[in-house]
């Protein structure tokens, strides 16, 4: 059993300004990845303004007081980079990998919108921008069958005011009636560096890095009073289970069952993430043996499970399946409820425990085997638990979860008598 | 507050380098290997003649049925004990195939490649392919695909690739096939398949550690019981030109967005303009920064994304420009990509846009080869376009010679605007006037499930 899941260097320091900097030097190949976690999500969201902080990750890359409109992209992949920024409940983070001679020029792109967005922005950027974010939402979750299951399990599984209630991509409504002010209040509120996490990880040293970091976002100034995301840590058990049939046009019924577990990051969350891969992630998981392979009622390639990896709040696990020909919605749902309540009755054995952690591992390794993958991970352990060097205890944390402890937390966490369970039935056709 | 006002230059340059290759024969078989030192993840990933191109015309779908195949057992042991021997060693068997090969790998830890690449072997050379289980794979797969139909794309790419290279022809079919040819497929036939293409010994490729590795205790592994030698491979495939634009419509009714898929024959891979002609294709819709992604996305707001390329294979290639745009403007959309095509064939590039377009795609070479994955790849290239050890290094100094006259002399000479096939999936009662009107080609309907 490795004893470090991170075993490269890190180090740290904080800027005047409240600004978090982690290097990891790797000198293997010549690039290096930046990565910026702004510790503001869709969870501060207030009601009647969903989807702006993903939409105002848009706006991050339509130029600042030193930057043109479109240049931020220009620049990176001029330099031969990639990049990229997502927003989810918790975080929203931007990054891109550069060779690595062009750090520098990250880190002016990184600071210019940190600092200098506001006097940019403008109504037609905003305009276009959300014509562009209408766009994704039409492409990623209206035109595609089961594209809204994720906007219909988190109100299931989260009350009105949690801040997990809304999904991230926001409502058509809400992104109709975002106005500049609020956008320009957006920024000015939670883009601060003392609400920020700057990594660098790839062929560059901790004092290039953090003389480099000082020169250009030293002269940010903090944010005193960053307003908190409502706190979600707290969702009551509603003791019934919630139930929402939605009748689509789909190729084949489909049943989603999901539970509200730990937060990301804590070790009841450890023993979900073993029994998640126990449960769903292979062909040699309990779902795959049971549904596809044993009574062959589910779809080979569309069965599985896994957590959700959110920090402030009881993260969700969700099971899926998608019925063969032939086979009903209602057998399809009550062949998943049986194999997750059989979680916390059927011991698991120790091969089921040697091949979820044997997998769990590989993929850990995987995210360690690129710069970025590296960046993300540490940016992700600064902001959420104070300490990059946390990152390291992941992956010993999963290869000592024990059989006991996956029953106990079946038992503990997804009772059949608070379960999300959403079923999408095919059209009929006319 | 203090922002730096000034861009920054860039640092010394750091040298590029390719991971050092190894070539040997063992076992009648061919070993290509990068040495990635300090890697704590090894890819091996064996590379058949058996791409989608080896397929009889009628037979679409045949490897990526037996890809699935492979894992129901083999003549040591039946489907679940094999998921849980493969899965055990912290991986899965990734079998899938393009058209100039079919490739199946593994990833794991590398003081588990060899029992994993044991393991690869023992499904790719002696699988059990009981007539039972091969049969309901082919459902499986069947149904699989009328999943992935049921999604916007699937079946304009169809209709695209159909008007260019002919439905008579295999390469004028879907890739992995459609829905129906899967469901038509004979157990038979996959047997067959397996017996003249998975037998063959085919190339072993290997990304990791070295030093770590047994290269010789790989091959035996990977070749045993294997024989026949290679066949032969037909040259390029010339596929003129149309003489005029024109637009099939493939009917989604109720679509909010429009699919789209524009697109004419372009030239095969070893053809000498290839890197100034991805150069072209990089400028007129590669990087996020292309013209058409600026127009189409960033001025005008009509989409979350589009994006075109030249993309060839060993005997034929295309280019094709893809996007999902709001109902309402279609026919603005289709209008605007058209002429951005068009602007970019008559009137070349820029040097502004050349020089992000080429240091983009240079710099591509160190920032995504670094995983044993990305390598594995990137060896996979040289072994199935015969190319030399030091072609990643070459193709980097290529790019970054490439001039403005090269690269607008290649989109000249390559991208056909009068010529597009523009594939429109979408809900054809509300856009068929308008495109009726946007005179820019005959219309021509696909009903929905047909095929072409």
């Amino acid at each position: 059993m490795p004893d470090s899941g991170y075993p490269w260097p890190i180090e740290t320091t904080r800027l005047d300004n409240g600004l978090r900097v982690v290097v990891s030097e790797d000198r293997t190949a010549p690039a290096v990845a930046v990565n910026l976690w702004y510790d503001v999500g869709s969870r501060h969201e207030p009601q009647g303004q969903t989807g702006f902080a993903h939409l105002f990750e848009h706006l991050m890359f339509e130029g600042s007081v030193n930057v043109a409109k479109t240049e931020h992209m220009k620049l990176i992949q001029g330099s031969g980079g990639s990049l990229n920024a997502t927003t989810n409940p918790d975080r929203t983070n931007y990054f891109e990998t550069v060779p690595a001679e062009h750090l520098e020029l990250a880190f002016w792109l990184e600071a210019d919108r940190m600092g200098g967005l506001v006097p940019a922005l403008t109504q037609e950027t905003l305009d276009n921008q959300r014509d562009v974010v209408k766009n994704e939402r039409r492409q990623r979750y209206e035109n595609v069958p089961y594209g809204d299951a994720w906007l219909r399990l988190l109100p299931l599984l989260y009350p009105p005011g949690h801040p997990y209630h809304h999904a991230t991509i926001g409502s058509m409504a809400d992104l109709n009636a975002a106005d500049l002010a609020t956008f320009q209040a957006f920024h000015r509120t939670y883009y601060a560096p003392n609400n920020a996490v700057l990594t660098v990880v790839g062929d560059a040293s901790a004092a290039e890095v953090f003389a480099l970091a000082d020169k250009y976002f030293g002269g940010i100034p903090a944010r005193a009073d960053i307003p908190p995301a409502p706190d979600g840590r707290t969702v009551p058990a509603t003791g019934r289970p919630a139930v929402e049939t939605v009748t689509a046009e789909v190729p084949a019924p489909r049943v989603y069952v999901a539970h509200r577990t730990h937060p990301f990051g804590s070790a009841g969350y450890d023993v979900v993430t073993v029994l998640a891969a126990v449960l769903g992630s292979g062909r040699g998981s309990r779902l795959y043996q049971r549904l596809a392979d044993g009574e062959r009622i589910a779809q080979p390639d569309l069965v599985g499970a896994y957590g959700v990896d959110l920090a402030h709040a009881p993260a969700p696990l969700i099971a899926t399946a998608t019925a063969r020909p032939g086979v009903g919605a209602e057998r399809l749902a009550a062949g998943l409820h049986a194999v997750v309540d059989e979680l916390a009755t059927v011991p698991v054995t120790a091969a089921e425990l040697d091949r979820a952690k044997a997998l769990l591992s590989t993929a850990w390794w995987r995210q360690m085997s690129t710069v970025d993958g590296r960046a993300d991970t540490l940016g992700r352990y600064a902001t959420q638990f104070g300490d990059p060097a946390k990152a390291a205890e992941r992956l010993p944390a999963w290869l000592a979860v024990t059989a006991e402890q996956i029953a106990e937390a079946a038992a503990e966490v997804l009772a059949a008598d608070d379960r999300v369970t959403l079923t999408y039935l095919a059209e009929e056709k006319p | 507050m203090t922002l730096i006002t000034a861009r920054p230059g860039p640092g010394a340059a750091r040298p590029y380098r390719f991971p050092p290759v190894v070539r040997r024969t063992v076992a009648g078989g061919r070993v290509v290997a990068a040495h990635l030192p300090g890697q704590n993840l090894a890819v091996a990933l064996l590379l058949l003649d058996a791409g989608a191109e080896r397929e009889p015309v009628g037979k679409e779908g045949l490897g990526g049925v037996l890809a699935k195949a492979l894992e129901e057992g083999t003549a040591q042991r039946d489907a679940a004990a094999y998921a849980l021997a493969v899965e055990g060693l912290g991986t899965e068997l990734v079998a899938g195939l393009d058209w100039d090969s079919f490739q199946v790998s593994v990833q794991v830890p590398v003081d588990r490649l060899n029992a994993a690449v044991e393991l690869l072997a023992e499904a790719v050379r002696t699988p059990r392919l009981d007539p039972a289980d091969v049969a309901r794979v082919r459902d499986d797969e069947a149904t699989a695909l009328r999943m992935d139909w049921a999604n916007p794309g699937p079946r304009a790419d169809a209709a695209l690739r159909a008007d260019l290279f002919g439905a008579e022809n295999r390469w004028g079919r879907p890739m992995y096939g459609d829905p129906d040819s899967v469901a038509g497929l004979d157990v038979e036939d996959v047997r067959v398949f397996h017996s003249e293409w998975f037998i063959r010994p085919g190339t072993l490729i290997v990304a990791g550690d070295l030093d770590r590795v047994d290269l010789d205790a790989l091959a035996a592994a990977a070749f045993a019981g294997t024989g026949g030698g290679p066949v032969e491979r037909g040259g390029p495939i010339q596929t003129p030109p149309r003489a005029e634009r024109r637009i099939i419509l493939v009917d989604r009714p109720g679509s909010v967005q429009s699919t789209l898929r524009l697109g004419h024959p372009s030239p095969h891979r070893a053809h000498p303009d290839h890197v100034p002609m991805t150069l072209a294709g990089t400028v007129l819709g590669g990087a996020f920064t292309s013209r058409l992604n600026h127009l189409i996305r960033e001025v005008r707001g009509y989409t979350y994304g589009i994006r075109g390329d030249f993309a060839s294979s060993r005997r034929f290639g295309r280019f094709a420009v893809s996007s999902g745009v709001q109902t309402a403007v279609t026919a603005p959309a289709l209008v605007e990509s058209v002429g951005e095509i068009a602007r970019t064939q008559s009137g070349g590039v820029t040097e502004e846009e050349l020089a992000v377009a080429r240091s983009w795609r240079a710099g591509q070479l160190s920032v995504e080869l670094q995983t044993p994955r990305a390598i594995a790849s990137a060896l996979t290239t040289l072994v199935v376009h015969d190319l030399p050890d030091d072609y990643h290094a070459r193709l980097r100094e290529a790019l970054l010679a490439a001039d403005v006259e090269q690269v607008s002399a290649a989109a000249a000479a390559h991208l056909h605007a009068d010529s597009l096939t523009l594939v429109v999936e979408g809900d054809a009662a509300v856009i068929r006037d308008e495109l009726a009107a946007s005179g820019l080609g005959d219309i021509v309907d696909v009903a929905p499930g047909s095929r072409r």
